[in-house]
């Protein structure tokens, strides 16, 4: 076993950090056995259940009979030949990327704007951080009711322009997708503007000194000292709004169900209508190849992200 | 090393234990209830609570036997709203193991299946009210396999035209239409004179769009198209089923229907009708149940009128829904189901006088005479349902999310012709799963 303490690899070595082995002292401290309780956890609610979304993936398994037979690769021939699953899939990833900005995007913009520890920023971090924790169906509904073509957002705009507005900002087979993407952002930047605020934290002062005795601006010593030195917070950011947002369903089922005519069809909520069809085994093949597409994404994104932190 | 070994042992135990414990979770429980004994009515309750699972549109209708059953029996009912999509929330729910004593549940063949019957729900063939119902309506719906599961409470639905009175009279339309053709000329009159003349939603779950492609099909399915849908001997891609798709397409696209279609939803389709701001409209039951919330029978029966259509003619096109029957669930405990059995013999037999009266609807049964405030579309109909023919969700041994394809067909995303094919692909699927000969 070995660790960099935290660090990535490269900039561990940069910095000198030898890895290093556990010795036997540490053994004794922590023997394996200690993992048992987290790992029984893991194995039931984790790991048996991938196991099964493996297994269940190659059967017949319905609502329609009792007995649950062995099909072979029937389920992803059949799925592969439609266009519905590719659809969905283009649909996920095209909402998982906008996630993945807005919310990156807004987050960093808001950790800037409210930096400094004023009482005032304080309040206004909590504020930002309340949708964070509030749930995501009530989010979704409550869009989903501001949104409609008599909702309050298009009342608002109508009251300043003075008249009378009836935009279906759900409408759109092509702009509904980013404004469900937007909904989930708005939803999770708090999370994300605490971890930029954390990372701005950690950033030492005398860097920032040093940078503002050489005549560096605002935006200079941005562009160049800070974001490069914010780099694990926006990979753990970029990795967990990406991944995170591939697995969307909640905000999306409440905005859209999918609509208007399946541009938002999360490859979850296809997913979802296969299960509440009674074709459970199709559904659990849907399911596994979003596990495979999300795994074959996310290692070389972390993995590049994770090399942007070498000049730490 | 003896530690790892320890742990390895014991995460084998924990993960065989597991596994053992994993089998469908909706096959379990639930005895033999085909010798079930049926208790008196009156047969005390207390301490006993019964969910009854309804949908949005149907979670009003059991309110007066519901009082009625707990005054008399003690028992304790508690009626919970499921969100829509009604049936897709049900069969997700039960595929886990979570079971209702009771649920509203369209009768079916089709969806009887689709709840895996034999093995979830409570055999009703030896039900004390069945001699009570009308001889032409007791089989008609409920029964899967010569064994009954549903209990039908109200008359089942029939898609057909439900139109505004006052705005027919109004652009001097004095004679209903009797075919197909006339229904389409009544329709370009009333849009020539500024009238919109259909209302319909392509928004939030757009299940009433495929009435329209129904309705066309009746003729075809008196001389069994499901049949030869249902052999895998015609598709959805063929004609019939494709014309009627291609015909509905048509309709939108001349400018038929309301200019927010593709946003409009199900709660605007009421007060449109009822205000005049459309003429028509094809719908089900389930829709005049809303118009029955927006107005009282005095003014719908001034208002709102109903017909049925077909290509050739005034043929109904007859789909019992969810709010006209209720399945009773196997739920593994014997007081529980018997108590599900006495709300439903309590239901059709010493409460059905309240429960028509409370519902202002037609009764079923010979003994007891439909409300004085039945609406008198609700009568027409009634009236329609003697000669109608099944709808797909009657006849077909799957159903499809034909209404979602034609959803997406309004908002632009399929064609009409991929549309035919993605119902087809998924009702072959389904009907795969089922073990339907032929797929």
């Amino acid at each position: 076993m070995t660790t960099t303490l935290g660090l990535s690899r490269g900039a561990a070595r940069a910095q000198g950090i030898k890895e290093y082995a556990t010795t036997r002292r540490a053994k004794q401290d922590h023997p394996l056995w200690f993992l048992i309780p987290a790992l029984v956890v893991l194995v039931v609610f984790f790991f048996i259940p991938t196991l099964f979304n493996f297994v269940y993936a190659f059967t017949d398994w319905s609502s329609f009979k009792t007995q649950i037979n062995f099909v072979g690769w029937d389920n992803f021939v059949s799925l592969f030949s439609s266009g519905e699953l590719i659809n969905s899939l283009r649909v996920t990833l095209v909402y998982a990327v906008l996630v993945a900005v807005f919310q990156n995007v807004f987050g960093l913009a808001l950790a800037l704007l409210l930096e400094r520890d004023t009482t005032l920023n304080r309040a206004i971090r909590v504020a930002f951080f309340i949708p964070v924790v509030m749930s995501a169906l009530a989010v979704g509904y409550i869009f989903q009711a501001m949104l409609k073509p008599e909702g309050a957002v298009n009342g608002i705009i109508g009251f300043l322009l003075g008249q009378n507005v009836e935009i279906a900002w759900l409408g759109s087979t092509t702009w509904t997708i980013v404004v469900v993407a937007l909904i989930h952002a708005w939803k999770w930047m708090g999370l994300s503007m605490l971890i930029y605020l954390a990372g701005l934290k950690t950033i030492n002062a005398d860097i920032l000194e040093a940078s503002r005795l050489d005549g560096a601006g605002w935006w200079a010593t941005f562009i160049h000292i800070r974001f490069p030195l914010l780099a694990p917070a926006v990979t753990f950011n970029v990795a967990t709004a990406l991944l995170g947002s591939m697995n969307g369903f909640d905000i999306v089922q409440a905005t859209t169900a999918g609509g208007p005519g399946g541009t938002t069809e999360l490859l979850n909520i296809f997913i979802f209508r296969t299960f509440g069809q009674g074709l459970f085994a199709q559904a659990t093949t849907m399911s596994l190849v979003l596990f495979l597409m999300v795994a074959i994404l996310a290692f070389p994104v972390i993995r590049a992200l994770r090399k942007r932190e070498d000049v730490l | 090393m003896k530690n790892t070994f320890r742990g390895a042992v014991v995460l084998a135990a924990v993960a065989a234990l597991t596994l053992a414990g994993c089998s469908d979770p909706g096959s379990g429980s639930g005895g033999d209830s085909a010798s079930a004994a049926w208790p008196a009515q009156d047969t005390d309750l207390s301490g006993t609570t019964l969910t009854v699972w309804a949908a949005q549109n149907s979670n009003k209708v059991p309110d007066s036997v519901v009082a009625g059953f707990e005054k008399l029996t003690g028992a304790e009912v508690e009626v919970v709203t499921i969100p829509d999509p009604y049936e897709q929330s049900i069969q997700t729910k039960v595929a886990t193991g979570d079971k209702p004593d009771l649920a509203f549940w369209q009768p079916t063949a089709s969806m009887l299946t689709a709840l895996n019957a034999s093995t979830n729900l409570q055999s009703l063939d030896d039900a004390p009210w069945l001699d009570s119902y009308k001889p032409e309506l007791r089989d008609i719906t409920g029964i899967l396999d010569d064994t009954r599961y549903a209990a039908l409470i109200t008359t089942p639905a029939v898609e057909g035209v439900y139109y505004n009175k006052e705005v027919f009279e109004k652009a001097g339309i004095t004679e209903l239409p009797t075919n197909w053709d006339e229904f389409i000329a009544v329709a370009r009159d009333l849009k020539t004179q500024g009238t919109t003349p259909f209302f319909d939603f392509g928004g939030g779950t757009p299940w009433a769009t495929q009435w329209w492609v129904q309705v066309q099909l009746a003729d075809a399915a008196k001389d069994g198209l499901w049949d030869e849908v249902n052999a895998n001997e015609k598709a959805f891609t063929d004609a019939p089923i494709q014309d009627a798709i291609n015909e509905y397409n048509d309709l939108i696209a001349e400018g038929l229907f309301n200019a927010d279609l593709k946003t409009a939803t199900f709660e605007e389709q009421g007060p449109a009708l009822l205000s005049g701001e459309a003429a028509m409209a094809v719908q089900v039951n389930s829709f005049f149940g809303q118009l029955q919330s927006l107005a009282d029978t005095a003014e719908l029966d001034q208002k709102i009128g109903f017909f049925p259509i077909s290509p050739s003619g005034n043929v109904g096109t007859f789909i019992p829904d969810q709010s006209n029957a209720l399945v009773a669930f196997k739920t593994g405990d014997d007081k529980r189901e018997a108590a599900a059995r006495q709300l439903l013999s309590y239901w059709l037999g010493d409460g059905y006088a309240d429960f028509v009266d409370a519902q202002a609807t037609v009764s079923l049964q010979t003994g007891v005479d439909s409300s004085a405030e039945v609406p008198e579309a609700l009568l027409a109909v009634s009236d329609s349902l003697a000669d109608s023919v099944g709808s797909m969700q009657a006849l077909a041994v799957a159903n499809p999310d034909l209404y979602l394809n034609l959803g997406d067909m309004i908002q632009g995303t399929m064609t009409p012709d991929q549309v035919g094919e993605a119902t087809q692909k998924q009702f072959a699927e389904l009907a795969k799963a089922i073990g339907a000969p032929g797929f």
